[in-house]
């Protein structure tokens, strides 16, 4: 049962005397239940809008789309599927009077989550001590984890974060990074997560979907997807590079040398048959690496940015 | 957050449907907003304050304030006495009756520098001042009720717990009106109060007309209503504009000019369903009559008297239009 499906959804936004903006064209997106999905895109890629069309703060435009949260259609059964999905967009909102516990317990009473959950959830994100303080007195990172802590209150199958490191220090990006693989991984909580921190995503992510100009572009476990973008290049270490490399190239290889004294074979698609071809010419691998790139640089490739 | 990184996924609630109440959540939020405390505090204060005043003015006026009147009242008199007969014959000649022309005849107790508290003649005079007082205070918080909620983007937040937006609104709504009753109540019984402590402290002992009370406590019951329509129209407002301020200006430029304006070039016809007018028709014993000066007349120029009912349907049709758009347009409008 996928957490999130959405198939079809465009969503047009129309600015008075403006033109129209597609942000979202005939969007195809699957988050599979458990584990970490990474949101990929650049900036008007769609991210933040897929996740208001999800939650129902944007209307998609009329058509057959169609989303499912929690196998629920959205947002015919929103109401029922709201309870089990915690969500962060973009900055945390809060009044900025009361103080973070107020806040916690405002959402809290509407809900209908016991007040225990509260202290649990800014145990979580270590502002017990400052709960008191007035929401308007915390820093960016506090804010931002206060932020955290209120998605979390409904302990939900369906955790959506929109940039959920922004603000943070490195202390607590990482742990940010540590709670959500091990919400992902806590064999009840699906959570989305949507970044434009590459090296994050690749880190934190199972799975992930790229999108460009509102459309999805790439999809799946990150590996397939790193794979998918790679070059297919092999990397070889042996005892004779210059000889190896001469060798593969007789037998129709493009090859190049590589540092510290190695080969790199490109567009290889099988990897044994460089192993063969060498050893039948006395040549024995001592290392053979696929070079896979990392995710900044196939979702460069996939989305035809530049840096 | 380190210590997040020591703690097991989250046990919450899961499995059985949560049973929150949006509604005590908005009275708990209600409750808990510095500016609205603030708010309440200062009228308070105010409140103290003016009960202050009123003791210092009113008194029981002794045998020498007495004399000073009557030594100013017969200064006064001679020319008054002149100036009646010939009102009075204008007025028979007319056929207007004299009192509505030329007023009560002058009296000693009008001379008083010291006067005690009247409360048969200044209670519905004092209801009427509260009731204005609580209305005032009722638009700026229902404008910034929810104008702070569009500020901090707080509504946003809460649909994510309550995705359904008439619900969310209503539950404002509610909570607005809960406790604009509540103002209107406490302000008509702090003037009741205040009313006591003057009386007790510089009372005219005069009695008390027949059906005194029952006609004061049905203004007062009327003012109560006032102040929750005038609340939803300052929150109506606010949540068109998304904004406090914008909210404030929109009844300033409204009261200040266009009122004005319409009174100027539309008469009779356009005061009747001005909101002043309704308004002050709403809480009057009896309503109140508006005239035409601009029209030709000899005597009297033409006349409409708005009453209570009027006054109360013409306002709620102002709040049920201001508040009915705003939530329309939230319900169907893209949030960001």
């Amino acid at each position: 049962m996928p957490a999130v499906e959405m198939v079809g959804v465009s969503k047009t936004y129309r600015a008075k005397g403006g033109r129209p903006f597609r942000a979202l064209d005939d969007l195809h997106m699957t988050v599979g239940s458990g584990g970490v999905h990474g949101l990929l895109g650049p900036n008007g890629s769609g991210k933040t809008t897929s996740i208001r069309v999800l939650l129902g703060l944007v209307r998609p435009d009329p058509g057959p789309g169609q989303m499912r949260l929690l196998d629920r259609p959205v947002p015919a059964e929103l109401r029922g599927v709201i309870e089990g999905v915690g969500a962060l967009v973009e900055t945390p909102l809060f009044s900025p009077g009361l103080s973070g516990r107020m806040n916690l317990r405002l959402l809290a009473t509407a809900a209908g989550v016991p007040r225990a959950r509260i202290e649990e959830c800014l145990e979580l994100v270590d502002l017990r001590e400052r709960a008191d303080d007035r929401f308007k007195g915390y820093s960016l990172g506090m804010k931002q984890r206060l932020g955290i802590a209120a998605a979390l209150l409904k302990a939900p199958r369906l955790l959506v974060l929109d940039e959920p490191s922004n603000g943070l220090d490195p202390a607590g990006i990482r742990d940010v990074r540590e709670l959500v693989r091990r919400l992902g991984h806590d064999g009840r909580t699906t959570v989305l997560v949507s970044s434009h921190l590459l090296a994050e995503v690749q880190q934190m992510c199972d799975s992930v979907t790229i999108l460009a100009r509102g459309r999805q572009v790439a999809s799946g476990p990150v590996d397939q997807v790193l794979s998918a973008a790679g070059t297919g290049d092999v990397r070889v270490a042996l005892p004779d590079p210059a000889a190896a490399a001469a060798v593969l190239a007789a037998a129709g290889y493009s090859v190049s040398p590589a540092p510290d004294g190695q080969v790199l074979v490109h567009g290889a698609p099988a990897t044994g048959a460089i192993t063969r071809v060498l050893a039948e010419h006395g040549h024995y691998v001592e290392e053979l690496v696929r070079v896979t790139p990392d995710l900044e640089s196939a979702f460069l490739a996939i989305t035809g940015e530049r840096a | 957050m380190s210590a997040a990184t020591q703690h097991a996924a989250p046990a919450g609630p899961t499995g059985t449907r949560l049973k929150g109440s949006l509604f005590r959540a908005e009275l708990l939020r209600f409750r808990s907003r510095r500016f609205i405390q603030v708010l309440l505090g200062l009228s308070v204060l105010g409140w103290l304050g003016a009960i202050g005043i009123g003791l210092v003015l009113f008194d029981h006026p002794t045998d020498a304030d007495y004399a000073a009147a009557q030594r100013e009242y017969d200064l006064a008199i001679v020319g008054e006495e002149e100036w009646r007969e010939q009102c009075t014959a204008d007025a028979e000649q007319s056929g207007q009756p004299v009192v509505d022309v030329c007023g009560p005849p002058l009296a000693v107790e009008d001379f008083l520098q010291v006067q005690p508290f009247d409360l048969a003649s200044a209670a519905e005079a004092g209801a009427m001042g509260f009731a204005a007082a609580a209305a005032v205070l009722a638009f700026l918080v229902g404008a910034t009720w929810i104008g702070a909620e569009w500020s901090t983007r707080s509504i946003v937040a809460l649909l994510f717990w309550v995705p359904d937006r008439l619900a969310v609104m209503a539950a404002k709504i509610g909570v607005l009106a809960l406790a604009a009753a509540g103002i209107g109540a406490v302000a008509q019984a702090a003037w009741l109060v205040m009313a006591w402590v003057l009386d007790s402290a510089a009372g005219s002992g005069r009695e008390l007309p027949d059906g005194f009370w029952g006609e004061l406590l049905a203004a007062q019951g009327r003012a109560v209503l006032l102040t929750v329509l005038v609340a939803l129209i300052g929150f109506g407002l606010a949540n068109l504009t998304r904004n406090t301020g914008a909210a404030l200006g929109i009844a300033f430029v409204y009261f200040a000019i266009l009122e004005g304006a319409l009174g100027a070039f539309l008469g009779l016809a356009a005061q009747r369903w001005s909101l002043t007018v309704n308004t002050v028709a709403l809480v009057v014993p009896g309503g109140t009559r508006i005239y035409d000066y601009s029209a030709d007349y000899t005597v009297e120029p033409p006349s409409y008297l708005v009453t209570n009912l009027h006054g109360g349907l013409v306002v709620s049709a102002y709040v049920a239009v201001i508040v009915g758009v705003g939530v329309w347009l939230f319900a169907r409008r893209d949030l960001h």
